[in-house]
């Protein structure tokens, strides 16, 4: 199995391209517009891949995505979770859909929260085991802490509502994965889509965050929510314009 | 040099002998299928273009380069370009544009490890890897010839077997079966090698 991370420190978001070297096929994840889409059609081109699908994890609301200029060069559409309110034309990807790599199988699971769209990646590779290796978990459960809920809609109402469905998206499927899956979140460190706990550090397993993410050891759903809440931070300036920038990106042609 | 031709005018060419095509991508495309004639040079960044003209020891012949997408296209003739040599043709439409404008395809037969397991007294098989990654195991009976040494003992092929061509992943394999399968053999190319034999629990010989 092929799995590379490819990280933008200054905005920590992260973007991956995973494939099987046995069969020459592979997807990328959320690709970063400061990474440039050629970077991404080289790197796949030296580990001999083919690009196959270009999927993003949501809607972004803190980084200007590449996911569509991506997805035309290489005469793809892009793949996003069905409910991404794009008004063109996108490959819509529903719960336990399964992208065959070969070997690697990359399974949806629907995570909605931090936006309703959002999904994650569980990544299995059968020629070692048949437990998920991976889960590329996108703003759902990060590194020491959980996607915030306010940045789709702000009001009390609806913040209140995704912090609720981060909750069994959290405690139902990320965590519900074997505790050695490694666990690949699309944000770290300074990244704004994450909370006060955020950390620097770019990766961790689901068995390390079950037992030390203080939003993995709260089991009543309103206790969740309203911790959430109350250790929100300010919302980035900009994250309205991006995430209708994205929108739009999407949206055109 | 800034001729450029259509994609017929440059395969008649390569046809003529007088051009060479470059399938610039990855080993497993290539093997799914490539032009007619075409031969395999997955590039890269660092140094490809030097070590194309290397391997053309000294002739310069004008290349074309086939690619699957406009980023890798230009990416290879620059490279070329950059090394010396001359590049008056690039076709980014891959397969499926190659077959639009009438051109011929060639594919190299894939076979499944399950496939090479339920008949493996049917196929000669040739393993292309380095000996040192053979202490891993190779499938039983097959016999070593690495990928760097192919041509020279060609003559230790018996052309009157089909021949399963295996490696480590199955991308030099599919660079090996489609040479020979030029040559006049016939050959089919074990789909992800022995990661895949091995990973299916088939049997293994030590060497």
């Amino acid at each position: 199995m092929i799995f590379l991370p490819i990280w933008d420190g200054s905005h920590g978001c992260a973007s991956f391209i995973v494939g099987d070297d046995a069969d020459g096929r592979g997807i990328v994840v959320d690709p970063l517009a400061v990474i440039g889409a050629d970077t991404y059609i080289l790197n796949a081109a030296e580990m001999g891949l083919k690009i196959v699908d270009v999927i993003e994890t949501h809607v972004h609301a803190d980084h200007h995505s590449i996911a569509r200029e991506l997805a035309e060069k290489t005469g793809l559409l892009v793949s996003m979770g069905h409910r991404a309110p794009l008004a063109t034309a996108f490959n819509p990807l529903h719960e336990g859909d399964r992208i065959d790599l070969g070997g690697v199988h990359v399974t949806v699971l629907e995570t909605p929260g931090h936006t309703p769209d959002s999904i994650s990646l569980v990544v299995t590779d059968t020629t070692r085991s048949p437990d998920p290796w991976l889960v590329l978990s996108g703003d759902s459960l990060f590194v020491g802490d959980v996607g915030r809920p306010d940045l789709v809609d702000p009001t009390p109402e609806l913040t209140e509502r995704a912090a609720l469905d981060q909750f069994h998206s959290i405690h139902d499927k990320i965590l519900s994965l074997p505790d050695t899956t490694e666990l690949y979140p699309a944000h770290y460190g300074a990244s704004a889509c994450g909370g006060l706990f955020l950390s620097p550090k770019p990766i961790s397993t689901v068995g390390y965050e079950r037992r030390w993410n203080r939003f993995a050891q709260i089991t009543d759903p309103e206790e969740f929510v309203s911790q959430l809440l109350s250790l929100l931070k300010p919302p980035p300036v900009d994250a309205a314009a991006i995430r209708s920038q994205n929108l739009g990106n999407l949206k055109t042609h | 040099m800034s001729t450029s031709f259509t994609a017929t005018e440059f395969f008649q060419q390569v046809q003529n002998g007088t051009a060479l095509l470059l399938d610039v991508n990855p080993a497993h495309a290539y093997s799914k299928a490539h032009p007619a004639g075409s031969y395999n040079v997955p590039f890269h960044r660092q140094g490809w273009g030097e070590e194309v003209k290397r391997a053309l020891n000294g002739q310069s012949p004008p290349l074309g380069v086939f690619a699957d997408n406009a980023v890798i296209a230009e990416a290879a003739k620059a490279s070329l370009t950059a090394a010396g040599l001359t590049v008056p043709f690039t076709f980014e439409r891959g397969v499926k544009g190659w077959e639009q404008e009438g051109l011929p395809l060639e594919r190299v037969k894939d076979l499944t490890v399950d496939e090479l397991a339920q008949n493996l007294d049917n196929y000669v098989v040739v393993d292309v890897r380095e000996p040192y990654e053979l202490r891993s195991g190779i499938v039983p009976g097959a016999i070593n010839i690495p990928m760097g040494q192919l041509q020279g003992r060609l003559n230790e092929l018996d052309k009157s077997k089909p021949h399963a061509i295996i490696c480590a992943s199955g991308n030099r394999s599919a660079s090996a079966a489609s040479w020979l399968s030029q040559q006049g053999l016939e050959v089919a190319n074990v789909v992800g090698g022995m990661s895949l034999w091995m990973g299916g629990r088939h049997p293994v010989d030590r060497v």
